[in-house]
């Protein structure tokens, strides 16, 4: 943990270093930085007054008329739905094969960690058709969901499904580092002095992971919220039913309804905003705290 | 017998980490493992704590056979070579868990942690997290706290590994007088022999996975059973042939020819020595300033010895020819080992 503060400490010096020794490179600070800021400002600044200019075009009363649209409404429901579930079985899976992952040693393990990771390196849409062939009309097991009532492809569970699937390294890969450089040592030390497997890991282990596990949640979250590609291939798109956020917006833009379109991608924005305030306290508070210990 | 191994065996995979360790330990006593790094000593330690299965034979502590009675419920206490002190927990809840998890009486532990607390002098530091404190702090806590569940068996895995030299000295006499006042028995593992020999009741000898030679540290010390006892201990200089030296016995076929730094005498060519014509005659080669000693070495028949002087002795230099007398030798064959008493002193106490 100290390491990590001096660490810091270390590079700024080194930052400070550079300029010192390399005389002329003002220009080049000010290239770089004024490059970071067009960039950013072209990217990211300009799209997102253009959001917010073009949703309120028309005057508050038509934006407030959009955003509180039935619609509007089953879609930000659906989308809070999906990424409730998904935070929630993503945590409970990436606690428990971050567990596994270094706390036994076992056949397959680079293989699990491999796997675990292929939802960043596949393309989503890949990921949505993979469930509508495994969960579709033409899959084996179509038979037995439907005499079981379950829909999976063109309904909620898909979405959920597919939400779960392209989120589901983000929490894992949060704790496997700080589950690693914490080791076993206390965990030991606790188990020799009698202590359950429960109470280990909720006095022992979770004080070391609890800021790691909260910022995978914060990146999971955004990241389900703004799910498009695999979202789209299973839901069928049937309004105020499997259409979450980012494919109202794709709906209501086909539709050239511009403005509502815009409006409800306000929407996202302040999800966005809020995540991002969230992730900076997180991220603070766990400074803070690693400093102390 | 308090703590018996027997026959156990434990592979890591085609390492043979335990190969048939046997031995067994009185109450009360407080046991050193010795053996260099990779030697089992640190298995052994887990198997008892039950931290590891051994594949196969039986771990006996009082009477009963342990090998499927889970770690938390031995009764034993640990202390990690890292110390593992809980990091988010200060050193008063670090001490007092062992008591919680055991769902003690509320009232009994706060007083059981002062006590503790107070045994090892960390008075005033119960509300410090372990980052504040210093090694040899962390080490007594990492102590009071694996005593607090008042255990049967304290095991320490390299106690002192990670303190600095001068610490390091205070903390053996510290936790040799504690244990003794305690009485509670205790083993702890170490790959330093002059710490095994000043803080052990007891030193067991380990090698390769093996139990080489177990006793009292003089009796380890001066009656090495196995070769490789022979040489752990001390200095040691390997002969390439003792024949070369006068006055020594044939004994036939052998591997190595050990000599212990207390095996010698180096005097200058001006200075008494008793046994003067059985001596052989070498080169000092290097000469240095130790603080309070001065330490040289001398090659001799194609040996190099290691010895001291005192600063108050005339001394010598670089180049110079002083006399070598060896009183003795351990003569190793396999993993037996002999001493070969240099025959100019038997003469001697014929004389007399």
């Amino acid at each position: 943990m100290a390491q990590s503060a001096g660490g810091q400490v270390v590079s700024r010096e080194g930052t400070g270093q550079i300029h010192e020794n390399t005389r002329g490179s003002k220009a080049v600070k000010l290239l770089l930085i004024g490059l970071s800021v067009v960039f950013l400002v072209i990217m990211l600044v300009l799209p997102l007054i253009t959001v917010i200019t073009e949703s309120l075009k028309k005057g508050f009363a038509e934006y407030a008329a959009s955003v509180t649209d039935e619609d509007t409404k089953s879609a930000v429901q659906l989308t809070l739905q999906a990424t409730v579930f998904a935070v929630v079985i993503n945590t409970v899976f990436g606690l428990c094969a971050a567990w596994a992952v270094t706390r036994f040693h076992f056949r397959g393990k680079k293989l699990l960690v491999t796997l675990i990771d292929l939802p960043v390196t596949v393309s989503p849409i890949i990921a949505g058709l993979i469930y509508v062939l495994t969960f579709g009309r033409q899959s084996a097991i179509f038979p037995f969901l439907e005499e079981h009532g379950l829909e999976v492809v063109y309904a909620v569970p898909g979405i959920i499904l597919a939400t779960v699937f392209v989120t589901f390294p983000f929490i894992s890969r949060e704790l496997i580092p700080v589950l690693e450089t914490i080791g076993t040592d206390e965990e030991e030390a606790a188990a020799m002095m009698g202590a359950g497997g429960f109470t280990i890991f909720r006095r022992i282990t979770f004080p070391h992971i609890r800021w790691a596990l909260l910022y995978g949640v914060v990146l999971c979250a955004a990241r389900a919220m703004g799910e498009f590609g695999a979202v789209s291939v299973l839901s069928g798109h049937l309004r105020g039913k499997t259409v979450t956020l980012p494919l109202h917006v794709e709906i209501l833009f086909g539709d050239n309804k511009f403005m509502p379109a815009f409006a409800v991608s306000s929407i996202l924005v302040v999800f966005a905003v809020i995540i991002l305030i969230v992730r900076s306290v997180v991220e603070y508070i766990g400074r803070v705290k690693k400093n102390v210990h | 017998m308090y703590i018996e191994l027997k026959n156990v065996n434990k592979k890591y995979g085609d390492f043979k980490a335990s190969d048939n360790v046997s031995f067994s330990i009185e109450k009360g006593k407080l046991i050193g493992l010795l053996g260099p790094s990779g030697s089992g000593k640190t298995t052994i330690l887990r198997m008892i704590a039950g931290l590891e299965k051994p594949d196969s034979g039986q771990i006996i502590i009082d009477g009963k056979v342990v090998n499927d009675v889970p770690a938390s419920k031995r009764g034993i206490g640990f202390v990690f070579q890292s110390y593992a002190l809980f990091r988010y927990m200060t050193v008063f809840e670090n001490v007092a868990f062992g008591l919680r998890v055991q769902k003690a009486d509320k009232k009994t532990i706060a007083p059981r942690v002062r006590e503790l607390i107070k045994l090892v002098g960390l008075e005033g530091f119960e509300d410090r997290y372990p980052s504040q404190l210093s090694g040899g702090q962390r080490q007594r806590v990492a102590f009071a706290r694996a005593l607090a569940p008042n255990p049967q068996v304290l095991l320490l895995d390299e106690p002192f590994a990670a303190i600095d030299a001068k610490v390091r000295q205070e903390l053996r006499s510290w936790l040799k007088e504690m244990i003794a006042k305690l009485g509670v028995t205790s083993i702890f593992v170490t790959h330093d022999q002059d710490e095994a020999i000043e803080v052990a009741d007891e030193i067991i000898v380990t090698n390769s996975g093996r139990i080489e030679q177990a006793g009292t540290p003089i009796d380890v010390y001066q009656n090495p059973k196995t070769a490789f006892t022979s040489a752990f201990f001390g200095q040691t200089a390997q002969l390439e042939s003792y024949e070369a030296f006068k006055s020594f016995q044939e004994v036939g076929d052998y591997d190595k020819a050990i000599v212990r730094p207390e095996f010698i005498k180096i005097t200058k060519k001006n200075e008494v020595q008793k046994y003067k014509s059985s001596a052989v005659e070498g080169i000092v080669e290097r000469v240095a300033f130790r603080g309070n000693y001065i330490e040289f070495t001398v090659k001799c028949n194609g040996s190099v010895f290691t010895d001291r002087r005192e600063l108050d002795q005339e001394p010598v230099s670089v180049g110079e020819v002083v006399d070598v007398f060896i009183y003795r030798i351990f003569v190793t064959k396999g993993n037996e080992v002999r001493l070969v008493e240099n025959s100019a002193l038997r003469e001697e106490s014929v004389v007399i």
